[in-house]
């Protein structure tokens, strides 16, 4: 399946940002193996320099481990999990208070309408699947 | 790596190409942009020899090309140029005669990858089935470089989503590749550089993965700001 991208941004820093996500919401377990450079290329329809870069990144964050002549697979580090976790809402919480403060919202009003819009955004994706 | 230096061209008293020069590295996907009429064909067939030049030299892995060293380079032309009356194997038989860098086996898996069935005739084909006859006629060849010109032009978007998939897979992989078009959409995402050529120069020459982290700007963006 191919997956939109930003022609504006890195590929290589959302390719990242796919696996963090995955990562985050349980689709991608600890110690799991991932395609290799050439599989994820031709998987996003991305160069594989780019599909190489990305690897790279996530190598260096220590979220994917790459032995020799093996295939390579997601850190087994449920910390490493978590982490990434914590990482996502943070930026998520970040950009929801950054758009709410310059809309002059107060914290009260934001709470109430979260809690209200969450459930029922739960419930239509829900529905959706 | 392919080093075009100072390509000169004139027909008549115009000058197509006034002052060429770039790189296109192997293990890359380099696109040369421009509009319409620019000169890209031109510097694909100057590379090759196809056409004669008014000045510039190319080099190939730092020396002259000279006609041994087009043995590592194919050009895989805007259209098939393969006779009509011809089956697919016909014309892969062709090409396994002309050229000893010709890999059968490679022929056979991109066969597989194209769905193609070689009892075809060539004047059978779509025109979709056609222009990935012509990207496997080049394909096969064991070359370290492959130029090819405007892959994607007149085909349907099926087709295309097949051609755009040689690249991202093991085909291409290692190889270099220099290419020409006009239109980059869904491609934006598999080129490496690119050369944009304007009134007969390389008005910029640029990593697709750098320009997006250092200015924001996809390879559109850039297109817009040189020709409007």
């Amino acid at each position: 399946m191919k997956q939109t991208f930003n022609s504006r941004d890195p590929l290589y820093l959302q390719v990242v940002r796919q696996f963090k996500e995955k990562m985050a919401n349980g689709q991608y377990k600890p110690g799991q193996e991932v395609p290799s450079r050439r599989e994820l290329a031709s998987q996003l329809g991305i160069n594989p320099n780019t599909a190489q870069r990305a690897y790279k990144l996530m190598e260096e964050e220590d979220l994917v481990h790459t032995g020799k002549n093996m295939p390579s697979k997601l850190t087994g580090d449920l910390k490493k999990f978590s982490f990434v976790r914590q990482e996502l809402i943070q930026e998520a919480v970040d950009q929801f208070i950054e758009v709410v403060k310059s809309l002059g919202i107060p914290l009260e009003e934001a709470q109430e309408e979260l809690s209200r819009r969450y459930q029922v955004n739960g419930k239509a994706s829900e529905s959706d699947d | 790596m392919i080093e075009v230096k100072q390509l000169k061209k004139k027909y008549g008293k115009r000058h197509v190409l006034k002052d060429i020069s770039f790189q296109a590295h192997k293990g890359e996907i380099t696109c040369l942009i421009g509009v319409n009429g620019v000169g890209k064909t031109t510097i694909l067939k100057g590379i090759m020899n196809l056409t004669p030049l008014n000045g510039g030299m190319v080099e190939i892995d730092g020396k002259p090309l000279t006609s041994e060293r087009y043995e590592d380079i194919t050009f895989i032309p805007d259209t098939l140029t393969m006779m009509p009356s011809m089956t697919v194997k016909q014309s892969m038989d062709f090409m396994k005669d002309y050229y000893r860098s010709w890999n059968p086996k490679r022929a056979e898996d991109l066969l597989t990858f194209f769905k193609i069935k070689k009892e075809e005739r060539i004047s059978d084909l779509s025109k979709g089935n056609k222009a990935k006859v012509n990207m496997l006629l080049g394909l096969a060849l064991d070359v370290d470089y492959l130029l090819m010109d405007e892959p994607f032009s007149g085909i349907d978007l099926f087709s295309r989503e097949q051609i755009l998939s040689v690249f991202s897979s093991h085909l291409v992989e290692d190889r270099g590749v220099l290419l020409t078009t006009h239109d980059l959409t869904d491609f934006e995402t598999l080129v490496d550089k690119v050369v944009l050529i304007d009134d007969g120069q390389v008005v910029r020459e640029f990593y697709t993965e750098e320009m997006r982290e250092t200015e924001g700007k996809s390879v559109v963006d850039v297109m817009r700001e040189v020709y409007q």
